[in-house]
């Protein structure tokens, strides 16, 4: 049965094998020129040469590193609708499962070595595409950081290989359960992404509870790129706080006095010096403000990769027993 | 006798239609038997079932002691092919042999390859481009090869032209000898399996109208005409399957364990197409009566 799957895939396994070894080739080059740059101007830098320096390794890479991670983002859709879509759902169509179910192999035998098989490549071509990709940029992400921020996070290390796995037996289930091709790569497609945007927005953050600290404002907070805002009931909030390398999970904050009462628009008239941009900050500082921070902090990094890649391996294990049940009264 | 297939109320439903209804029925092994009946009689749905490629809605079936598709060695010891004598159209027909020998413990390689070789088959030819014929006999020489003990072909010559419908017919009676296996095979007509069946199944509308060894059935059958004011003498436990009168002189099909006083032989074909009308013309039960 192996040698059937491997001669029926062979084709698309071909073509999938040549993508691969291209990209590989493209993103060891990319991954010399980012280690490169950083060798050159971000390694023991200092001052502003540094600010400069880490403004131009965005600039400079931004663009294709964004491409090549909607390409990893796109690679467990495209197996789910061309390689697991049509597993199934073309033997079906062409009447060969009257053909090869009538051989001496039991029907879930044959569908148990074509996920595997096939599923298996899959997962193995989404997964060294990640790792290259994740070595090749190891740089600029240690540079730019945001490895928490939903396209970051879904395009390196592990968790794509479980994208890949779930889009694939999502797709042979469709095509058993609908019997045609084009309208399962169709359900696979709008599942699929439906979900690819469901568990970022919704459901990630919530695999393990998050962490609630008190945050003092002091220069390095209000260095750190943040911004404050008045609202229309003349309290502050804090905007935009990032402890290093965690997620975040609330854009703004209320900002809160020691006695833990508002900080209020009065409150601030002090310090609104704007002539002496460092002297307004040390009086803010010196006001001895604080807020909530609600986060995952930056070790739970491998954590969420962990979950999320057996989230997306039991989703997948559970289509195919499903599968399995299904595939008896086809 | 060993029995090659056993149904019991055998039925099965797609929705609302009812593809077979309580078909019970016992086949010996051995047989070449004929499934005939009009299109949309059910005979594919039995086939299906006798493959195991779909279950039955109620009822059961055994196909050599034990539900089809049991198991591997179950499918092992069933070789079928299905309408249209399904292939894969990129495969080459090299290919369809190793197929056979990757998914078949039993396999005749050395069958397989002559057999393909004498229907001409070009062994490097994808099987998407081959004829009609030529794939009928791909499809079939990987069901034989199997070498399981029974095969059950679905219309086997439905693609073929008439030249070819004999030719195929009797290279299958040849090979049948070769293998030593019992055949089912199927057809809207009854004029392709007559010539090789020893053994006939009439399906019409999901019932069985007519199962029986052909010598039996044409031993237990007889043609009766009566002319314009005779006096009908039948023995009993006859039974009419069917008349037809014209011009005052009317035909009949008898079933009867004695032949009446001036029966003829009748064929299979007069015997089959007795069965069918008297299947297709509902007849409520008093008017039924009222003809004998």
């Amino acid at each position: 049965m192996t040698w059937l799957t491997w001669r029926q895939a062979r084709a698309q396994l071909l073509v999938a094998a040549g993508a691969l070894a291209a990209l590989a080739i493209y993103l060891v080059f990319l991954g010399g020129a980012i280690r490169r740059f950083y060798g050159e101007r971000i390694a023991g830098c200092e001052g502003q040469a540094c600010h400069l320096a880490r403004m131009d390794i965005r600039a400079g890479f931004d663009d294709t590193i964004s491409v090549a991670m909607v390409l990893l983002l796109a690679v467990p859709g495209l197996i789910g609708v061309f390689w697991g879509a049509p597993l199934v759902a073309q033997e079906l169509e062409q009447r060969t499962d009257r053909l090869v179910w009538n051989q001496s192999i039991t029907r879930a035998r044959w569908l148990a070595v074509k996920l595997l098989v096939v599923g298996l490549c899959g997962a193995a071509v989404t997964g060294l595409f990640s790792l290259l990709l994740t070595s090749s940029v190891s740089r600029y992400d240690q540079v730019v950081g945001g490895r928490f921020l939903a396209l970051s996070f879904a395009s390196r290390n592990i968790v794509p290989i479980g994208y890949a796995l779930f889009a694939f037996v999502l797709g042979s289930v469709a095509g058993m359960v609908l019997r045609r091709t084009l309208p399962a790569m169709a359900v696979t497609l709008v599942v699929f992404a439906a979900v690819q945007l469901l568990v970022p927005t919704a459901v990630r953050q919530h695999l393990v509870p998050a962490v609630t600290q008190t945050v003092a404002v002091d220069a390095a907070v209000l260095n750190s790129g943040v911004g404050m805002r008045l609202n229309e009931d003349d309290t502050f909030d804090l905007q935009g706080y990032v402890a290093d390398g965690s997620w975040s999970l609330d854009f703004s904050a209320p900002l809160s006095k020691a006695d833990g009462s508002s900080y209020t628009g009065e409150d601030a008239r002090p310090c609104l010096l704007p002539e002496d941009v460092e002297g307004g900050d040390a009086c803010v500082v010196a006001q001895d403000l604080h807020f909530e921070y609600t986060h995952h902090p930056a070790g739970r990094y491998w954590t969420f990769q962990w979950l999320e890649l057996s989230l997306f391996i039991g989703l997948a294990l559970v289509l195919a027993g499903f599968g399995f049940l299904w595939i008896r009264r086809v | 006798m060993t029995v090659a297939i056993r149904t019991t109320a055998l039925s099965k439903r797609y929705g609302r239609h009812l593809a077979l209804d309580d078909c019970t029925l016992t086949i010996p092994h051995g047989r070449i038997v004929g499934l005939v009946g009009p299109n949309g009689a059910g005979k594919s749905t039995l086939l299906g079932l006798m493959s195991g490629m779909i279950g039955p809605t109620s009822g059961s079936i055994e196909v050599l002691g034990r539900r089809p598709a049991a198991a591997a060695d179950q499918l092992a010891r069933v070789g079928f092919v299905a309408q249209d004598a399904p292939v894969y159209g990129r495969l080459t027909v090299a290919e369809h042999l190793v197929l056979g020998a990757r998914l078949n413990p039993r396999w005749d390689n050395g069958f397989a390859v002559r057999r393909t070789r004498e229907r001409g088959l070009d062994p490097r030819q994808s099987a998407g481009s081959l004829s009609g014929g030529q794939r009928a006999q791909l499809a079939l020489t990987i069901a034989a090869a199997k070498r399981g003990e029974l095969l059950v072909l679905d219309e086997p010559v439905a693609a073929l032209d008439p030249l070819a419908r004999r030719a195929f017919l009797r290279d299958l009676l040849d090979f049948v000898d070769e293998l030593g296996v019992g055949v089912v095979l199927s057809s809207h007509l009854l004029g392709d399996v007559e010539q090789v069946c020893d053994h006939l199944v009439v399906l019409a509308d999901g019932r069985t109208e007519l199962a029986g060894d052909v010598v039996d059935l044409l031993d237990a059958h007889h043609r009766i005409t009566r002319r314009p004011g005779e006096e009908l003498k039948l023995p009993a436990g006859a039974e009419v399957i069917h008349a037809e009168t014209s011009g005052g002189e009317s035909a009949m099909i008898v079933r009867s364990m004695r032949p009446p006083a001036g029966a003829e032989p009748v064929d299979l074909e007069d015997l089959t197409l007795a069965y069918l009308t008297r299947a297709t013309t509902a007849v409520p039960a008093p008017a039924k009566e009222a003809v004998r």
